[in-house]
């Protein structure tokens, strides 16, 4: 059965490879090569640590095996849907014993990627600090117990919250969590630079305490046993192996006596475990809507952004983004008044999120195309969510650089001026999004997943093509302010109204040729955002 | 029940006419031209064994699905001369039930109805007799991703329903529910014609199809093989017998699988 269930696992990433897109191939091989520098990293790392650093040395190597099994705990948890091996709910219907599927799925999490590259870092644990001799099998034990308890204990915990993870909620959280992720790994890095460049020794000994902590825990137990194995200190690394050993065994029936649970305890209906949405747009935003098509589709795009998953990171990345971006400008000024004045990139980026405004909708937007509604008044409902969404955004982060830099005078100027990049941008896009329109997957294990209209790569240029549109159409109004901001303040009074009835000339441009092309297309902009299922 | 009230009198002689529809895509064809008139006031039924080309009719019937020919008229007018028009008069419930997943039940009836120039007050009463009726009214408030199959089907059926149209087209609208929820579909349907309404369904239960509609249409391969009332089309058999018969059943395979039975585990 094991062998079997190795197979499984093998078949799964070798038909992940084949199957999908190439996007989804590249992300595989990038996957992997991701995986390449950290093992190769945390086998140097353990393996050089014992004799550059011989104080601190062993309590670094605690920190790296906790962080590791927290590592393990963690990731398969954002990554639930994505790994069907994974969910033990899948094997239910096969006529197998907790024992056997224990022992298969054990020796399923022990091939892929991750474990591979786990055993690789912890090999050089052995190579660091085993001795010759007898200490030498101690410490390829503890290596290994450690490997057993991050498989094991991973195992464990995703089983008891199996039902949980497989909820919609959970999905959601998760594709929040991983998309998010990288940024917060960077901002760590970034983070911890800053305070190793204020670490000093005194700081080190504060560490202590934590390490006298993490020297209990389950892997800390492990990493002291290598420690004292490669110190000839044999027994009390044979007491900490055997503890640590113990503990895998607990976590071990713990995992059996939720596998046994989840194999054979009804689940709740879907029903039962979803909660009732909130009702904030109803509540703060629907009164000052048209009570019309217009608003009925604006009131929709804003329920949209606060509900679905990936429309939610795609926001959330672009404001992100322009935050960043926002810093670094600030960096050469923090005091700079004008300064208010950048928060306009959060306008530019987040009206970028228009430029597949259709593809959020995906096949549902047969609604609209069967209820023979005027496509301009459509666009305009969209047009209108993206314009509250985006001028929201733009106005907190205006009055937050205003706190900060006493521009409170540039806030009016940083509004206007809003209004008239948006309203371009949103014109460029209601022709590019009727134009080239791609659907995006409600939910999905891989969060850049286009659904096959076989056009990517031209959908990818169009969109190049539209973000240098607009930068050029958007020139004199960016001319204008830099002048008013450097040369001729008096200027920035005219550029305001000046900006907004440029915008919204090109806007209703952009609008009437979306419109008059989305009026005789409706069924081809319906199949292009549907799915083709396989003949 | 306002939700379901009978539309105004008819104009057009017929509900729907279908003269020489077409649809290939690439080198199969779907639909092999059709040529269809539905009285006002029927329930017509259309049947046929999976890939006849009933989904791409009902999608190039209701203007969802440009046709490669072919006219397609609603209640007089033609669908894809002015579809705005001809959809207004139309309510549709797709196959694949492709739903706003993020709209709660009662979010996605409001939107509906708004989408189609209704006014508030009215959708609003309308929206809440339907969930009542459809017995969503509990889940009103919960989204759509969360609901199941059966209470997908409808609260699509709901939205389809909201604007009162004079032809309902529905696809495969009684699968995946439950008998009681599908008598009251049945109960709401049949009132639905005796105003004057057109009711349009594709199905694979024949028994349902023959208790249910005055006319039916068996499709095969994109052609409509046999069209006309129940009672001639089955002629003396069930329905379920003609249509197999029209169809052309395979073999039962009881030799290929020989071992079933056997139990060797």
């Amino acid at each position: 059965m094991a062998g079997h269930l190795v197979r499984l696992k093998l078949a799964l990433l070798r038909n992940g490879l084949r199957r999908s897109q190439w996007q989804q191939q590249l992300g595989l091989v990038l996957g992997a090569l991701g995986g390449l520098p950290l093992a190769a990293g945390g086998f140097l790392l353990l393996a050089l640590l014992p004799r550059a650093e011989p104080r601190f040395g062993p309590l670094l190597v605690q920190v790296v095996f906790v962080a590791l099994f927290l590592g393990w705990l963690l990731f398969p948890l954002l990554s639930f849907g994505g790994d069907t091996s994974l969910d033990p709910a899948r094997l239910v219907l096969l006529p197998l014993r907790p024992g056997e599927l224990m022992s298969g799925l054990f020796l399923a999490g022990c091939v892929g990627i991750a474990p591979l590259c786990t055993l690789a870092a912890l090999a050089g644990g052995v190579v660091g600090f085993a001795p010759v001799g007898p200490g030498l099998a101690l410490a390829v034990a503890a290596v290994l117990v450690q490997f057993a308890l991050c498989v094991v204990g991973s195992r464990a915990l995703l089983t008891v919250l199996s039902r949980q993870l497989r909820s919609r909620r959970a999905r959601d959280l998760g594709i929040l969590l991983v998309s998010l992720a990288g940024l917060t790994v960077s901002l760590a890095v970034q983070v911890g630079a800053r305070m190793a460049e204020r670490f000093e020794r005194q700081d080190v000994e504060a560490l202590r305490a934590i390490g006298r902590v993490a020297g209990w825990l389950p892997p800390g137990l492990a990493a002291r046993a290598l420690v004292d194995a490669g110190r000839g200190r044999l027994l009390a690394a044979t007491g900490e192996l055997l503890l640590a050993a113990l503990v895998v065994l607990l976590l071990g029936w713990w995992w059996w006596r939720s596998l046994d649970r989840v194999l054979t305890t009804a689940e709740p209906p879907a029903m039962a475990r979803s909660r009732q949405a909130a009702g904030l747009v109803r509540r703060l935003v629907r009164p000052f809507l048209p009570a019309d098509q217009r608003g009925a589709v604006a009131a929709k795009e804003l329920r949209y952004l606060a509900r679905h998953p990936r429309l939610r990171v795609s926001w959330l990345t672009s404001g992100l983004l322009s935050l960043a971006l926002v810093v670094l400008v600030a960096l050469n000024d923090w005091n700079h008044p004008a300064l208010v004045l950048s928060a306009l990139v959060m306008v530019f980026l987040v009206g970028q999120n228009s430029l597949n405004q259709f593809g959020w909708d995906g096949p549902a937007y047969w609604a609209n195309a069967a209820a023979g509604a005027d496509p301009r008044g459509d666009l305009v409902g969209r047009n209108l969510a993206a314009m509250l969404a985006g001028l929201g955004g733009t106005a907190v982060l205006a009055v937050a650089l205003a706190a900060v830099t006493g521009g409170w005078r540039y806030v009016p100027v940083a509004l206007f001026v809003a209004v008239g990049v948006l309203a371009v941008v949103l014109g460029v896009c209601d022709v590019v999004s009727v134009r080239f329109p791609y659907p995006v997957p409600e939910v999905t294990s891989n969060l850049w997943a286009v659904e096959g209209t076989g056009q990517g790569c031209l959908v990818g240029l169009m969109q190049m093509v539209a973000f240098a549109v607009q930068g050029a159409l958007l020139l004199p109004v960016f001319t204008l302010v830099g002048v008013g901001v450097f040369v001729w303040r008096p200027l920035l009074a005219i550029t305001c109204p000046v900006a907004v009835l440029y915008g919204l000339v090109l806007w209703r441009v952009g609008l009437g040729m979306g419109a008059r092309w989305l009026r005789d297309h409706q069924p081809e902009l319906l199949t292009a955002l549907t799915p083709r299922r396989a003949a | 029940m306002t939700a379901a009230s009978p539309p105004q009198a008819d104009r057009s002689p017929t509900a729907l006419t279908v003269r020489g529809l077409r649809k290939a895509f690439g080198p199969k064809v779907a639909v092999a031209g059709i040529d269809l008139d539905i009285p006002h006031g029927c329930f017509f039924g259309l049947v046929g064994p999976n890939g006849a080309g009933k989904t791409t009719t009902l999608g190039m019937v209701t203007g969802l699905l440009r046709p490669d020919a072919g006219q397609v008229l609603v209640d007089g007018i033609e669908v894809w001369r002015d579809p705005a028009a001809a959809k207004r008069r139309i309510g549709v419930l797709p196959e694949d039930l492709r739903l706003f997943e993020r709209l709660t039940g009662a979010e996605l009836l409001t939107y509906n109805g708004l989408l189609r120039g209704m006014p508030p007050p009215t959708v609003e009463e309308r929206a809440h007799e339907l969930l009542d009726v459809l017995g969503l009214a509990d889940a009103a408030g919960t989204l759509v991703v969360d609901y199941s199959h059966g209470m997908r089907k409808k609260i699509a059926l709901g939205a389809a329903l909201l604007h009162a149209p004079r032809v309902l087209f529905l696809d495969e609208p009684f699968e995946a529910i439950d008998p009681v929820s599908a008598r009251t579909i049945r109960g709401l349907l049949e009132r639905y014609t005796e105003g004057g309404a057109t009711v349009v369904f594709s199905s694979h239960v024949m028994e349902l199809v023959e208790r249910l509609c005055d006319r039916v249409g068996i499709m095969r391969l994109g052609r409509l093989i046999a069209e006309g009332p129940t009672e001639r089309v089955r002629a003396g058999r069930s329905l379920e017998d003609a249509f197999v018969e029209l169809v052309g059943a395979g073999g039962t395979a009881r030799e290929e699988l020989g071992w079933l039975g056997t139990s060797s585990a």
